[in-house]
């Protein structure tokens, strides 16, 4: 039996098709990587003139998270009802849990209640959406577990000290 | 009998081409997506929070209304007071109720229920809260009405 010998050539590996198509990768990844984070939102409550639904039960007193303020739009306290529940990133924890503790996790009550935020005029955007999301629910196993859905806010508190 | 064989040469498909080609489209296309968001104002800095979830469905009427800072290319405030970013101008927020006023005739005349609009309110997260609720209020005002209203934030994602 005959077997043809193969005259091995030499391959050439072509450098310049393979780093085209590296750089394609990475230009690829780079982009796939977030530049835009993705964005979403909390819908709030709040319907005009808030008439009362005629209903034989007694509604639920709604929740009140009061937020006050320093000059700089800081946040000096975090309240519930009457409870202090501090300043720092723990008093959003707290309130957290405070909610799960009335609601008692996903429910009737949860979809029943209603949280009204009453926060000072000056006190930065950013508290009150870290408001709102700490009455939502929370986040766990990568799954939303949610306790309040309905959010509003008081009317705005026109500054003490309008411009000093 | 002899055949004189025409040597077919197979035919090399050099994919490299195509392959960059078809990478170029997709990189076109997920840069042409992240700049889809045409109401959505560079100029404003969202505040971050892990619960703000994009909505399953896709609003149909959705109103965005931007409120931030001039910014600087640093992203310094260019000045104090917050305007709202409305059809390409700065508006400040007393400039506002006439505007809505307008949008909300439009809705009106294209027979689009005001409480199938959703005011999406991006704001700053450094803008003093109260100017939020302000614009809240000029949204449900008498002659606006505008009744279902969403706060935007970007979706933190935890590590």
């Amino acid at each position: 039996m005959k077997i043809k010998s193969t005259k091995s050539e030499k391959i050439e590996t072509q450098m310049a098709p393979m780093i085209d198509v590296v750089f394609q990768l990475l230009i690829f990844f780079m982009l796939t990587l977030k530049i835009v984070e993705p964005e979403g939102d909390f819908s709030i409550n709040m319907p005009i003139g808030a008439p009362s639904e005629p209903t034989n039960e007694l509604p639920l007193p709604d929740l009140k998270v009061k937020m006050v303020s320093d000059q700089n739009g800081n946040l000096v306290e975090l309240m519930l009802g009457q409870r202090q529940l501090g300043n720092g990133p723990k008093a959003f924890e707290n309130l957290n849990n405070e909610i799960l503790k009335i609601t008692g996790g996903a429910g009737e009550v949860a979809s029943e209640q209603q949280v009204e935020i009453d926060a000072d005029y000056n006190l930065r955007y950013e508290y009150g959406i870290q408001c709102i999301g700490a009455c939502t629910g929370r986040i766990e196993d990568g799954k939303l577990v949610r306790y309040i859905e309905k959010i509003k806010f008081t009317q705005a508190k026109e500054p003490a000290e309008a411009n000093p | 009998m002899k055949f004189t064989g025409s040597k077919s040469e197979p035919i090399e498909v050099d994919m490299t081409p195509m392959i960059d080609i078809v990478f170029q489209l997709i990189a076109f296309f997920m840069v042409i997506t992240n700049f889809e968001q045409t109401q959505a104002d560079e100029r404003v800095k969202l505040p971050k929070n892990e619960l703000a979830k994009p909505p399953e469905v896709k609003r149909e009427n959705l109103l965005t209304l931007n409120i931030g800072y001039e910014r600087d290319k640093t992203g310094a405030k260019k000045d104090d007071n917050a305007y709202v970013f409305f059809n390409g101008e700065a508006v400040p927020i007393e400039g506002m109720p006439a505007r809505l006023k307008t949008e909300s005739q439009f809705y009106g005349a294209i027979d689009t229920p005001l409480d199938e609009v959703t005011v999406q309110i991006r704001a700053d997260a450094e803008v003093p809260i109260g100017l939020v609720q302000k614009l809240i209020q000029m949204c449900q005002a008498d002659d606006v009405k505008f009744q279902r209203f969403a706060l935007a934030a970007t979706q933190e994602v935890r590590q």
